[in-house]
């Protein structure tokens, strides 16, 4: 305490901390009895396509001002909602705000009928099927393709794979290429130490607590951490609101189809495939020079998953003359979810979505 | 930040002690083989009980894991086949 506190300041400051104690109190019943949960993924949206449990949503925006699309590929591991969090909290109400026809390609939670989903499934079928629903339904002829994490791997394969592709740009955001430089969350299975086969589970998938436990490894004492950061805010509404969702997200990931799983594991992690130029899809070697159309490449500083080394060689190994990269001091979601998303990333992004796209 | 709690300060300094080694040991060979060794065991442990309690099981006319997953397979490989013949409709 600064022994030249004034006497109001030191009252204010007691009424502060009991006021903070009360909400403290009283946040802290919510929490444990989970009655606070906010409602995650609530910007209102319609399914214009389907196929199996992948589903293509459009969100609602009257006032489109951009008329080139956007379609988002979200990862096969995690839940899309990160990036509709809560009113306040949303990378897709941001972007609507910005004058942008939003589309999200939300590939379901796989069960055994999908173990057997290749690479192929999602970069030859899912993907070119998502883009032509999302010109039918946008009356456009190109779509900006935005591929998150897993995702932007996918999207930069199937642009690679498929030039014919109405994309008119393809941006990234936190997708590894490089998967060498993912040492922590690769090391077991590119060392040969377990036989992707061996975490495979008998529904022919890797199921979410191996991939979330993946991830805690990443970070042992994040958790503890997190604890003490709520504990430190648990007075703070608003920080209860964000802790809430973002704790729902890390903790629901759903399983990773088999068979993708063992070409993930095999040609882009032990033969770092990308890197390399080796990797063959559907017995074609996938080039991904083909690739020119405007690339952005955003990545996150800060990012301990896919951390800025397996990122960054994107713009090398595409054939765009025009691939720009745009690094911000985020971490992995806090690109696309939190304060700094809505002051840094996202306008980033819809900036350079609106220069790179026809306007309405 | 000048305004955090004494506690928060404490925990942040033995925080930033101890979260290094702790990252390094959960990175170490030791601890991959230490993982690696988890999975094989309780693999094989499952495989184990699943061995031992199929003949009770089947004797109580009760089905077994395995029975189960067989189903299972076969429902999601019925699933698989529905699925073509869908994607195969003009």
């Amino acid at each position: 305490m600064s022994p030249s506190l004034a006497p109001a300041d030191l009252l204010n400051r007691v009424q502060r901390d009991v006021e903070r104690a009360a909400q403290r109190s009283r946040n802290g019943l919510r929490y444990a009895a989970g009655t606070s949960r906010p409602k995650l993924g609530q910007t209102p949206k319609d399914v214009v396509w389907r196929r199996h449990k992948a589903e293509l949503w459009r969100y609602r925006n009257d006032d489109v001002t951009v008329k080139t699309p956007v379609v988002i590929v979200h990862s096969l591991v995690s839940r899309s909602y990160v990036l509709d969090l809560y009113p306040g909290n949303s990378a897709v109400a941001f972007l609507l705000k910005e004058g942008l026809d939003v589309f999200l390609l939300d590939w379901g939670v796989p069960d055994e009928a999908d173990a057997g989903n290749t690479l192929e499934h999602y970069v030859d079928d899912g993907i070119p099927a998502a883009i032509a629903a999302a010109c039918e339904a946008a009356g456009t002829e190109e779509v900006t393709l935005l591929g998150y994490c897993f995702g932007g791997v996918l999207s930069l394969l199937s642009a690679a794979r498929h030039p014919e592709l109405p994309i008119r740009n393809l941006a990234l955001m936190a997708t590894p290429v490089d998967f060498t430089k993912m040492e922590t969350i690769t090391a077991l299975v590119r060392e040969g130490r377990l036989d992707p086969d061996e975490i495979v589970e008998p529904t022919g998938n890797v199921p979410p607590d191996v991939i979330e436990n993946g991830f805690r490894l990443l970070k042992p004492t994040a958790e503890i951490s997190q604890y003490a950061n709520l504990w430190e805010n648990l007075w703070n509404d608003e920080f209860m609101e964000g802790y809430q969702a973002m704790g729902q997200w890390a903790r629901d990931h759903v399983p990773f189809p088999g068979a993708a799983f063992r070409q993930t594991t095999e040609e882009l992690v032990r033969n770092n495939a990308l890197m390399e130029g080796t990797l063959v899809l559907g017995g074609e070697k996938v080039d991904l020079k083909a690739i020119k159309r405007p690339v952005l490449n955003i990545m996150a500083e800060r990012d301990h998953i896919v951390p800025l080394a397996a990122a960054e060689p994107v713009v090398d190994l595409v054939g765009s003359k025009d691939a720009e990269e745009l690094r911000l001091s985020a971490g992995h979601a806090g690109l696309v979810a939190g304060r700094k998303a809505a002051k840094v990333t996202l306008p980033n992004i819809a900036g350079w979505i609106a220069d790179h796209s026809e306007k309405a | 930040m000048a305004d955090k709690p004494l506690w928060r300060k404490a925990f942040d300094e033995v925080d930033r002690r101890v979260s290094g080694p702790v990252e390094a040991g959960a990175h170490s060979d030791l601890f991959g083989d230490l993982v690696t060794l988890n999975v094989r065991l309780a693999r094989r442990a499952q495989r184990e009980v699943e061995r031992r309690s199929r003949r009770l099981l089947h004797l109580a006319n009760l089905p077994t894991a395995t029975d189960v997953r067989r189903l299972s397979e076969q429902v999601a490989s019925l699933q698989r086949e529905v699925r073509e013949l869908e994607d195969r409709r003009p």
